[in-house]
């Protein structure tokens, strides 16, 4: 009696589609970070002296305020401070890698010079503040 | 007879296939690549490192700034003074296992004053956080 009503096939619209994967798009791209980031374990240092054991090899690694280095009192370059650092060990176990800071000093030459002692083989390392070296 | 040109058929639209493809690329690139953490409310520059000890924890991180301030959350606190606050947190929460990410310009003798604050506090051993130098 009716004619079965004529359906024209059409297409499904893509742009919502589009909108909603823009969004996701931008979400993640903001979101997102690509920055790699490592931690670097410290002992904290000891703040009375009574704890610090005094009978062992000492080296002694000072950060002047302008940031360079000075081994035992000899100025290194960066490059050097590791293998000067292990030289100074002389391969004994018991020594103890002391790094005085300066009061201009920033954090990045103090983790270099942690890094340094590490690399070197220190297996304990000592950090503390000092007013002025000479 | 003169013929006319049957009418041109309509330019079709551009396609928007390949538009899609593109943006689903970006989009499974930045899912896959990128990894997602909450931003840090404190802007530092981390200093750059190569030693990675894979303990980094995400339960108490401490930020040092540039100017020495140090921040736990939205409190600010003086380098002297921040474990003995901490104190009380660190006992609540029943961890010693702190992170620092101190600024890179950041004074050494405040993020000094810091570890040994926590080592009077109780924290033996810090994670100072890092960033991958090439």
């Amino acid at each position: 009696m009716f004619d079965a009503p004529v359906h024209k096939k059409r297409i499904v619209s893509l742009t919502p589609l589009i909108d909603v994967v823009f969004l996701l798009l931008i979400f993640f791209m903001l979101a997102s970070s690509f920055l790699q980031t490592q931690s670097i374990a410290v002992l904290t240092p000891a703040p009375n002296p009574e704890e610090v054991e005094t009978d062992r090899h000492v080296v002694e690694v000072w950060i002047m305020n302008d940031g360079s280095f000075r081994l035992d009192g000899d100025p290194v370059t960066p490059d050097m401070l590791a293998d000067g650092i292990r030289r100074n060990l002389g391969g004994d176990p018991e020594a103890v890698v002391s790094i005085l800071a300066e009061k201009q000093a920033a954090v990045q030459p103090l983790i270099s010079a942690m890094e340094a002692a590490r690399n070197a083989g220190a297996q304990s390392i000592g950090t503390s503040r000092v007013e002025a070296l000479r | 007879m003169i013929e006319f040109d049957e009418a041109r058929p309509r330019r079709p639209y551009e396609s928007v296939v390949p538009l899609i493809n593109v943006v689903f690329l970006l989009l499974v690139f930045f899912l896959l690549a990128g990894t997602l953490q909450p931003t840090d409310d404190i802007d530092v520059d981390l200093p750059v490192g190569q030693v990675d000890d894979k303990r980094a924890s995400e339960d108490v991180i401490l930020y040092v700034e540039a100017d020495g301030f140090v921040y736990l959350g939205e409190t600010v606190m003086s380098a002297d003074l921040a474990p003995y606050m901490l104190r009380k947190f660190l006992d609540e929460k029943g961890v010693f296992d702190v992170s620092i990410k101190a600024d890179e310009k950041a004074p050494a003798h405040e993020l000094i004053k810091l570890m040994e604050g926590l080592r009077n506090v109780g924290v033996r051993e810090v994670n100072l956080v890092t960033e991958q130098s090439e």
